[in-house]
């Protein structure tokens, strides 16, 4: 998009991403909010090196948005060219409804792509509501199954290689899977990135899913034998790539002989019961076991179900787009984008 | 002292903000900071929503701006952050809330101002104003309602002031601004809306020198702070009594101003010392060992001391009342050295 | 009635409910009758943080030790401090908590493990870390706790006691009531990063920011955290993030919040409104239960405001008791 504004991307930094229970039973690590701004400021000047000329972010209240001012007046300084911040005018909640929020206004100002800092459920949370806006996931939450774990810098010169036109669509952007999730014919609808477990706990409390002696079942998107969360029982089991179309649903058993070892979080090794698994086809709803009291949406527990409840799982190949950050790099090597004479440069 | 007959009435509180206020004009390296002195920093509302707890830098920051400063709660930090800067040539006046919270600072205080000129051979200054809330009546309880003026009298390099009146209060706070040694400047919390007349114009009421706010030819007291108008009420009552009373206000505790104390013993021969503080090592009991030194011979009763007791600050009110030495107490002790 | 879903069991949530209840209860009734001129000195209050103090302090025992701030009526309720004696202490009667010679800001009572509100803030943390020293030599497994606000987290105290929790390995727990404000200093202003457990992980200890709102988020943390302070897991931090209601002190007109700001929060982030919806909603309790309760908490409020009305002040000689043990 290209306005009064210049080119626009937008970014939606996830401040209370990393801050969970899980630091205190597993040894995982919290990004501070100062390491956090850092990825940031480096995103930020990569940004600003290819021209981009606006990056407009979710305001937050509990420190990024803060610190980041702070420093970005420091880089000013000391004489370095940084993008405009600019904040979306909104309330600011400290909760996911503002990430929502954030994603959507981005989506109908027309950026040309979200930037995002945060783990699973951050992405998740933009994918909600950004429509066909295309993320460039950096991971700083605790279960990083789907944003890469990748220097800020590249992801920012990619990221705006792509908003300025200079790397097409076709090669910068790809598709993702994401399961829907349906309860009582959508009465209630959400979607996950990764995965969706069902157990037998019946209340949300402190969100993270850590204890696993009440998983039924699991459905993952894509099973990846690298990472660690739920999606690792997946993993290990039968992997299926982020471009494969197909997922895979595990149904398990604390007191079943067949178990798989998994890390299922940071630190925790754990070998679980499995009973069976199968293949999702895409657009094919399975349903999940009556017994499930609560569904945990990339890794916390997010929807509860009573007695009746009629909950199915999806899984759709077009959920949203992303940033393909290797393909960008690599395309603007291999076609000389990095390359310019400096009489060029002058004239522009 | 002379009061002009036409000067207006304002309290020890606004004569407070005026003295900071005149001297932030008069000399741009004068800078105000303390907990909340302007308030609301970084919040939604209003700015300059305090002005300081009581609100005694109210209106400051509109006239100053940056020259004041919110600090975050952290007495070891900016209360040596006034003192590095004081040392660096700016003039602070650092606001410690209440003196009680002293314990938070006191190194910066009394191994760091006060010991820089003599440590470091005569070639430091350390021109910092530390302004503290003391003293008890508005039942805020043990660790807000201490005076602790005899700690900081006690350790060399530091000056310590303790007005008793508006008057007072702004020509001191001048003075101590523009002096280059650090002062702790107590304001009484329980004083704040007493007012008296105080001259519009700025004027310095120099350190180090006592007042005699009540002349009398029987007994002396001695006394700062609170203790000044109860003794006044005192004297009062004993004057219909037939004993009259001479009273000394301190105002200035450290260089204390021996010779207006011993002026006065050697007039009247009897000495009552009158101190909120509690007694052990208090003011009273160090004026009174100095007077004994230097003026044995003109005394003609043995030296009475009326103090708060040896415990911390009760909160009952009954109790609190109790603690504060009372008109009676010192009327009581004056009666007993002239009987 | 409905199958329990949640992690206490009924008579565990009746009994958050009623100490929810009993502090925003005492807290509404001082703040009405500070108003009327009835009570000397400064108050505190803590109505709209009640989660915080009742989600951890349930899964204390009495041998476990608190070391509370300025605004400790919610701590002192939730540990079992009896309220007819904290109202008499609050009105510095003879019978209070602490006979009438502390206050609100120093309600103490050690034989229910509460070291005191504190008027020096950052005060308590070294000496939650001298109770948890002192329990580890005990080795029975009590743990201590020290809350400290977010404005007071900047003081020096806290930060050597994060250290010294850690060096010492010490079954001490940090809580941070992060309401916003440092009497009239917003945390934006005032703290550098508005990240407490970022400032835990600097002394490698770990921490764990919850919705302080959310009963049963701060609750089940709390679990989590205390149970690993028992077993010899060592300190950690716990961050409540929550809003106070009331101003700093009573008397703080709170010109510093926006407009609407503390009515918006009372319509959507009132903690016990928020934990009675949920309990309500999902069958386990019914409203007239919980409308029991609140009538409950009245009376008994009632009863502590007048037995502190009526009971006499300290005698004088109180003034000179008590300075030592012996002299």
């Amino acid at each position: 998009m290209t306005g009064s504004e210049g080119v626009v991307v937008g970014l939606i930094v996830n401040p209370v991403s990393a801050r969970d229970i899980r630091r205190v039973v597993a040894n995982a690590s919290g990004l501070q909010i100062a390491e956090r701004t850092n990825i940031v400021l480096r995103a930020l000047s990569a940004l600003g090196a290819v021209g981009v000329d606006t990056v407009v972010a979710m305001p937050d209240r509990k420190g990024v948005r803060v610190l980041l001012e702070r420093s970005m007046q420091r880089d000013r300084n000391l004489g370095r060219t940084l993008p405009t911040v600019r904040y979306l005018d909104m309330p600011v909640t400290s909760t996911v409804t503002d990430t929502h929020a954030a994603a959507g206004q981005m989506a109908d100002l027309g950026v040309a792509a979200i930037i995002v800092l945060g783990g699973d459920g951050t992405h998740r949370a933009v994918v909600a509501t950004c429509g066909r806006v295309p993320i460039a996931g950096l991971s700083t939450g605790t279960n990083n199954a789907y944003p890469e774990l990748r220097e800020s810098t590249v992801t920012g010169l990619a990221t705006g290689l792509y908003a300025t036109g200079v790397v097409p669509p076709l090669v910068a952007l790809v598709e993702n899977k994401v399961l829907d999730v349906s309860i009582n014919d959508d009465e209630v609808s959400d979607i996950a990135l990764v995965d969706v477990v069902a157990s037998t706990d019946r209340y949300v409390g402190a969100r993270a899913l850590w204890k696993t002696g009440s998983i039924v079942e699991l459905f993952v998107s894509f099973a990846d034998p690298e990472v660690i969360g739920m999606s690792a029982i997946a993993g290990a089991i039968e992997p299926i790539g982020r471009r494969d179309q197909a997922g895979l649903h595990v149904a398990l058993d604390p007191k079943a002989d067949r178990r798989v070892m998994a890390a299922i979080g940071p630190g925790m090794v754990e070998r679980l019961g499995v009973t069976d698994w199968s293949r999702l086809k895409p657009d094919e709803a399975r349903k999940v076991a009556p017994e499930a009291g609560t569904l945990a949406l990339d890794g916390e527990r997010e929807l509860e179900l009573s007695p009746g409840d009629r909950a199915t799982v999806t899984l759709r190949t077009n959920g949203f787009r992303s940033l393909d950050v290797g393909a960008v790099m690599s395309w603007a090597a291999e076609n000389n984008k990095n390359l310019t004479d400096q009489q060029k440069n002058t004239d522009q | 002292m002379t009061t002009v007959v036409g000067t207006r009435l304002i309290t020890y509180r606004e004569a407070i903000n005026e003295a900071l206020d005149q001297e932030m004009t008069r000399d741009p390296s004068v800078i105000v900071m303390g907990e909340d002195i302007v308030g609301g920093a970084g919040a939604p509302g209003e700015d300059d929503a305090w002005g300081g707890v009581l609100g005694v830098t109210k209106g400051l920051y509109g006239k100053h701006g940056d020259r004041l400063m919110d600090t975050p709660l952290s007495e070891s930090a900016y209360i040596g952050a006034a003192i590095g800067a004081a040392a660096s040539g700016m003039r602070p006046v650092a606001e410690l809330m209440f003196i009680d919270f002293l314990g938070v600072c006191l190194d910066q205080i009394f191994n760091q101002a006060a010991k820089f000129r003599y440590m470091f051979g005569g070639k430091a200054e350390t021109p910092v104003v530390i302004r503290a809330m003391v003293g008890a009546g508005l039942r805020a309880a043990a660790q807000h309602s201490q005076m602790l003026t005899p700690i900081v009298t006690h350790i060399p390099g530091l000056k310590v002031v303790c007005p008793s009146n508006a008057y007072d209060t702004k020509g001191l706070l001048i003075a101590s601004i523009r002096d280059n040694d650090p002062v702790i400047f107590c304001e009484h919390k329980a004083l704040y809306e007493e007012q008296a007349d105080v001259p519009e114009a700025s004027y310095v009421v120099p350190l180090g020198e006592a007042n005699v706010v009540r002349e009398g030819s029987d007994c002396s007291i001695v006394t700062y702070g609170m203790m000044v108008g109860r003794s006044l009420e005192a004297a009062a009552l004993l004057e219909q009594e037939g004993i009259s009373c001479e009273i000394v206000d301190l105002r200035t505790l450290s260089p204390l101003d021996l010779e207006t104390v011993t002026e006065s013993v050697e007039n009247t021969g009897r000495l009552v010392c009158v101190d909120e503080a509690n007694p052990r090592c208090s003011i009273a009991a160090d004026v009174s060992a100095q007077v004994s030194r230097d003026a044995f011979g003109s005394l003609r009763a043995g030296i009475a001391m009326v103090t708060a007791p040896h415990t911390p600050v009760p909160f009952s009110p009954s109790l609190e009342d109790a603690y504060i030495p009372s008109v009676d107490a010192i009327a009581g002790a004056v009666r007993a050295v002239t009987s | 009635m409905a199958d329990n879903p949640f992690p206490l069991d009924r008579e565990g949530l009746l009994q958050a409910y009623r100490t929810m209840r009993t502090i925003r209860g005492f807290e509404d009734r001082l703040h009405l009758n500070f108003a009327k001129g009835e009570i000397p000195g400064f108050v505190h209050l803590y109505a709209g943080e009640e989660a915080s103090a009742v989600g951890i302090m349930m899964h204390l025992r009495t041998a476990d030790r608190i070391a509370s701030t300025h605004r400790g009526h919610g701590h002192c309720i939730a540990k079992g401090v009896a309220p007819h004696e904290m109202m008499k202490e609050i009105y510095g009667r003879e019978g209070g908590s602490c006979a009438g010679k502390g206050g609100s800001m120093h309600i103490a009572d050690l034989d229910v493990g509460m070291m005191g509100a504190n008027g020096i803030l950052g005060a308590g943390a070294p000496l939650a870390c001298g109770a948890g020293l002192a329990a580890k030599h005990r080795g029975d497994g009590d743990i201590a706790i020290s809350f400290i606000g977010d404005g007071a987290s900047n003081q020096g105290t806290f930060l050597e006691s994060l250290n010294l929790a850690a060096v010492w390995n010490l079954p001490t727990i940090f809580v941070v009531e992060n309401n916003g404000y440092a009497e009239s200093t917003s945390r934006d202003y005032g703290v550098a990063v508005d990240s407490y457990i970022d400032r835990a992980a600097g002394f490698g200890l770990p921490g764990i920011s919850v919705d302080g709102t959310d009963f049963f988020a701060v609750y089940e943390a709390a679990g989590e955290i205390i149970d690993r302070a028992r077993n010899g897991g060592g300190p950690s931090l716990m961050e409540c993030e929550m809003v106070r209601f009331y101003g700093h002190f009573e008397g703080d007109a709170q010109t510093y919040r926006a407009d609407n700001e503390v009515a918006d929060l009372r319509a959507s982030r009132d903690c016990i409104a928020l934990f009675r919806g949920r309990v309500e909603g999902a069958e386990v309790v019914a409203a007239a239960e919980f409308d029991a309760i609140d009538a409950g908490v009245d009376a008994l409020i009632d009863d502590a405001v007048a037995s502190a009305l009526a009971a006499p002040e300290p005698d004088v000689s109180a003034l000179m008791t008590d300075v030592y043990v012996s002299y």
